[in-house]
């Protein structure tokens, strides 16, 4: 099947101000300028298909935002070639936008003055759809989230989880093939995250809507993606199912073990056993980093267990924050 | 899919602009002051008026009354711009904090989504006073009063009324290139204090400027000419419509321009 | 710790500048915008006079009207902080909050802030047209003592005018909408200031009751000292001594409006 998004060579170019510092400098840029050229985004290829929850990461200035704007046809590229459902976004605004949804965690697109619904009226009348969608739709957001508190309550009067909540049905209101979500769960308490994952979820299973995702959020990945794209300084770093993302460094696993006796010395005598591992201690476990290539976590284990009482212990995944961190940092 | 037509504009505009309202109505309080604000600026505006002729009985040949229905008509056609364009002036702002781009991403015209935001009828006040000066004016003129005369001024009020719009519109636009734009807009909305004075009062050089570089000439003075002096209408007062829809147009054209671009910049 | 506090507000000042620099074009605009501004005060004031047909009414003629105004309208372009649009913006969009939680009492804090903008106002825009009205007119602006009294004269009429802003601006608390209140306050305050037209120009009953109103203090009163032809120390100690009361007066009553309001709202739960 042809994918909904198809990106090739994507290239975006800015011209910015080099600005100098101090009282001086601004003197001097009040007579001349000095601009130098800045690659945002710089030959990103990739392909997204129908229904799919796509993870789009990245340090703050990746790039991120960029992408997306010339996804959504704000942006024209510098060079490369960007096609959504067929069409060139930036040639056909107005045609790509009756496609797709956008949310902002931060800025709310609903009418600030006007009661939830009005907004909804007004969304129907600008995407015109039709009544009997209109309705279903409605009822469907009742059915996964109790929305008839809120429908005659005016956006400005709402918490920051509700506005974002209703900001995220808005944005699905018109059945939308794509739906580009920036931060959605941004400043929202735990409750309200997962309300929102949930939601989220539910609407790409129901709709077969397609989702990218930009977050910093590692629980929102965890909970909804499936594939992420790892972007930085403008370049693709990693495009891949989110399992293999734990394999990139090794398949590692940390085992913490209490021990009776002196933890300290235990942990060294644990280091001569296992010299290829790394292992530390606290006050409470021992930690040793396993590198399952190398030897399984069981196998070291009962090794352990033949040498010196274990009390307890417990086994830690990597997480993916950690994975996602070390990718950053390792430019 | 089909081009959006005006009924389509006109059913979100009149959805938007009752909600504006009803949800106006119910902050009494900004209600109220808003509305005592725009009387009080009338009033003071009208005193000033007042003022200059309790000392000077006629400026370049224009008398009182007539000078007055400038004053009306001024005030008539830049009325509209206060009512329907008003979030021009929160334009800068929403640049500045990357608000704007929220509202790139709707399948409808750019700039009208834009304008259609915001409604304020406080302006509604400046019209009531615009129209009731407006008569008077041309009751004390005993000016003739036909259905061709009430035409002629409806037509010309509302393409006259374009050009006020047309100068926020370029002046709000700059901000899409310059950072401190609110002086130009402040400026621009300035000049509509000079627009109620006879344009014959400046050099020829300042003319040709008021008349097709800020053409202020065209809010109150070549069509009320048409009104006030039909005896000598000049060739601009007839083609006063058409310069009116034209600069509307070319400010809509900047404006969008202006969006465009700005959407180049990274956030 | 008095030194300290200073270093502090001179900060704010600095910062000022180097932001309100930054804006080139800005200050372009804004010269630009005043020159033209002052060629239709020329023209129509030209006319006026031309068509009265005497050379003098009320006692000033079409050069000294034309002098006052275009003083007049340089110390507005350089008085006029914009700080009421600054109030009503944070107070919609929630920051206000934040700056009153600042160290600094917010009425201080904002005046500082602008008050880089506020130099650079008299040195761009005052400064220049002062220097071309002396030099153009040779002798309309008396050069002596007087000077020194107009420099103290125009501070006053700065925390006068700041004074005003602040009040029109805590209106913002509550309302929603800043422009019909700022419109109205421009208006108003260049009308009964004398900016647009002279005071002496006024009718009877309405001269006398504008100079019991604080707004002549603000432009008119630096004006009157500046390019009055035979000042007198008596005189001129009487209006600066007049200032000096609306400055206490206005300090005191908005400083009170703006902590009521405060109040109000907060407890209304804003």
């Amino acid at each position: 099947m042809e994918p909904v998004i198809k990106i090739r060579d994507l290239t975006k170019e800015f011209k910015v101000l080099n600005h100098r510092e101090g009282l001086k400098g601004s003197m001097m840029d009040l007579f001349s300028r000095d601009y130098k050229t800045v690659r945002a985004v710089d030959h990103i290829s990739m392909d997204v298909e129908e229904g799919e929850i796509v993870g789009y990461l990245g340090p703050n200035g990746a790039g991120k935002s960029t992408t997306i704007k010339m996804m959504t046809g704000v942006l024209q590229p510098s060079s490369g070639e960007i096609l959504v459902g067929g069409t060139i976004p930036y040639k056909n605004r107005s045609r790509n936008a009756q496609g797709i949804g956008v949310v902002f965690g931060q800025r709310s697109q609903l009418w600030w003055a006007l009661p939830l619904i009005e907004s909804f009226r007004l969304l129907k009348d600008i995407y015109q759809i039709p009544d009997e969608k209109y309705n279903e739709m409605l009822e469907l957001y009742q059915s996964l989230v109790n929305i008839k508190p809120l429908l005659h309550k005016p956006v400005r009067q709402m918490s920051l989880g509700q506005r974002t909540l209703s900001d995220i049905l808005a944005a699905f209101l018109h059945d939308p093939k794509i739906v580009y979500l920036d931060e959605p769960t941004i400043g929202l308490d735990v409750s309200m995250k997962s309300k929102i994952r949930t939601l989220i979820q539910a609407l790409n299973e129901k709709k077969h809507t397609t989702v990218i995702l930009t977050t910093h959020d590692m629980g929102d990945v965890d909970a909804l993606c499936r594939r992420i794209v790892i972007i930085d300084h403008g370049k693709l770093l990693y495009d891949d199912d989110i399992s293999n993302l734990k394999t990139l460094f090794g398949s590692y696993r940390t085992l913490k073990i209490r021990t009776g006796g002196d933890l300290a010395s235990k942990a060294r005598e644990i280091e001569k056993m296992f010299p290829e591992f790394a292992v530390k201690d606290d006050e409470e476990w021992i930690s040793v980093l396993v590198d399952e290539e190398r030897a399984k976590v069981m196998k070291v284990l009962h090794e352990l267990e033949e040498t010196m009482t274990i009390k307890d212990m417990q086994l830690e995944e990597i997480a993916t924050e950690d994975v996602i961190r070390k990718i950053y940092e390792r430019k | 899919m089909e081009r959006k037509t005006i009924a389509f504009y006109w059913k979100i505009y009149r959805r938007i602009m009752i909600q504006d309202i009803k949800s106006k109505m119910s902050y009494r309080a900004d209600f109220i002051i808003s509305t005592f604000g725009m009387v009080a600026t009338n009033i003071a505006g009208f005193i000033s008026f007042w003022i200059l002729f309790q000392n000077f009985p006629s400026v370049n040949g224009w008398g009182y009354y007539e000078m007055l229905f400038l004053y009306g008509f001024s005030l008539i056609s830049i009325t509209p711009v206060q009512c329907l364009f008003d979030n021009n002036w929160s334009l800068r702002i929403n640049v500045y904090s990357g608000d704007f781009i929220k509202y790139c991403f709707r399948p409808i015209n750019l700039f009208f989504y834009y304008q259609s935001e915001i409604f304020d009828v406080k302006g509604l006040g400046q019209l009531f006073f615009g129209i009731g000066t407006l008569i008077y004016a041309w009751y004390k003129l005993s000016l003739p009063v036909t259905l061709l005369a009430v035409c002629k001024t409806v037509v010309f009020l509302t393409t006259a009324s374009l050009i006020m719009i047309s100068m926020q519109n370029a002046a709000a636009a700059t901000c899409f290139w310059i950072q401190n734009s609110f002086f130009v807009l402040d400026l621009a909305f300035r000049f509509k204090d000079y627009a109620k004075y006879p344009m014959t009062i400046f050099s020829p050089v300042f003319r040709f400027i008021f008349t097709f570089l800020i053409p202020i000439a065209f809010i109150a003075y070549y069509p009320s000419l048409v009104i006030l002096r039909p005896g000598e209408v000049p060739l601009l007062s007839w083609l006063s419509p058409f310069i009116g829809c034209l600069f509307f147009w070319l400010s809509y054209k900047l404006w969008m321009f202006g969006a465009m671009n700005y959407s180049g910049t990274g956030s | 710790m008095k030194t300290l506090n200073l270093k502090k507000y001179l900060t704010l000042t600095r910062m000022g500048i180097i932001e309100s620099l930054q804006f080139r074009i800005g200050t372009f605009v804004m010269i630009i915008g005043n020159l033209l501004y002052l060629t239709l005060v020329y023209f129509l004031w030209k006319a006026i006079f031309a068509s009265s047909g005497t050379d003098r009414v009320n006692g000033m003629t079409f050069y000294d009207t034309l002098v006052y105004l275009v003083l007049a309208t340089a110390l507005y372009g350089f008085m006029e902080m914009y700080t009421v649009w600054e109030i009503g913006r944070n107070i919609q969009s929630g920051k206000i909050v934040l700056d009153l939680l600042k160290p600094i009492k917010y009425k201080s804090y904002l005046f500082w802030s602008y008050s880089g903008e506020l130099l650079r106002n008299f040195i761009c825009v005052f400064l220049p047209t002062f220097l071309v009205v002396c030099i153009v007119t040779h002798g309309a602006v008396p050069l002596g003592i007087n000077l020194l009294f107009f420099i103290v004269s125009v501070i006053m009429g700065v925390i006068i005018s700041y004074n005003i802003d602040y009040i029109v601006g805590t209106i913002c608390l509550f309302t929603e909408s800043i422009w019909g209140i700022n419109i109205m306050r421009q208006v108003i305050v260049l009308l009964l200031s004398g900016a647009t037209i002279p005071i002496a120009f006024f009718p009877e009953p309405f001269k006398s009751a504008v100079f019991f109103l604080p707004f002549q203090a603000v432009y008119n009163t630096p004006l009157m000292i500046l390019l009055d032809p035979a000042p007198s120390l008596q005189t001129t100690g009487r209006m600066l001594a007049l200032q000096l009361i609306w400055c206490l007066v206005m300090t005191v009553v908005s400083n009170l409006f703006w902590r009521v309001s405060l109040r109000q709202i907060t407890v209304n739960g804003g």
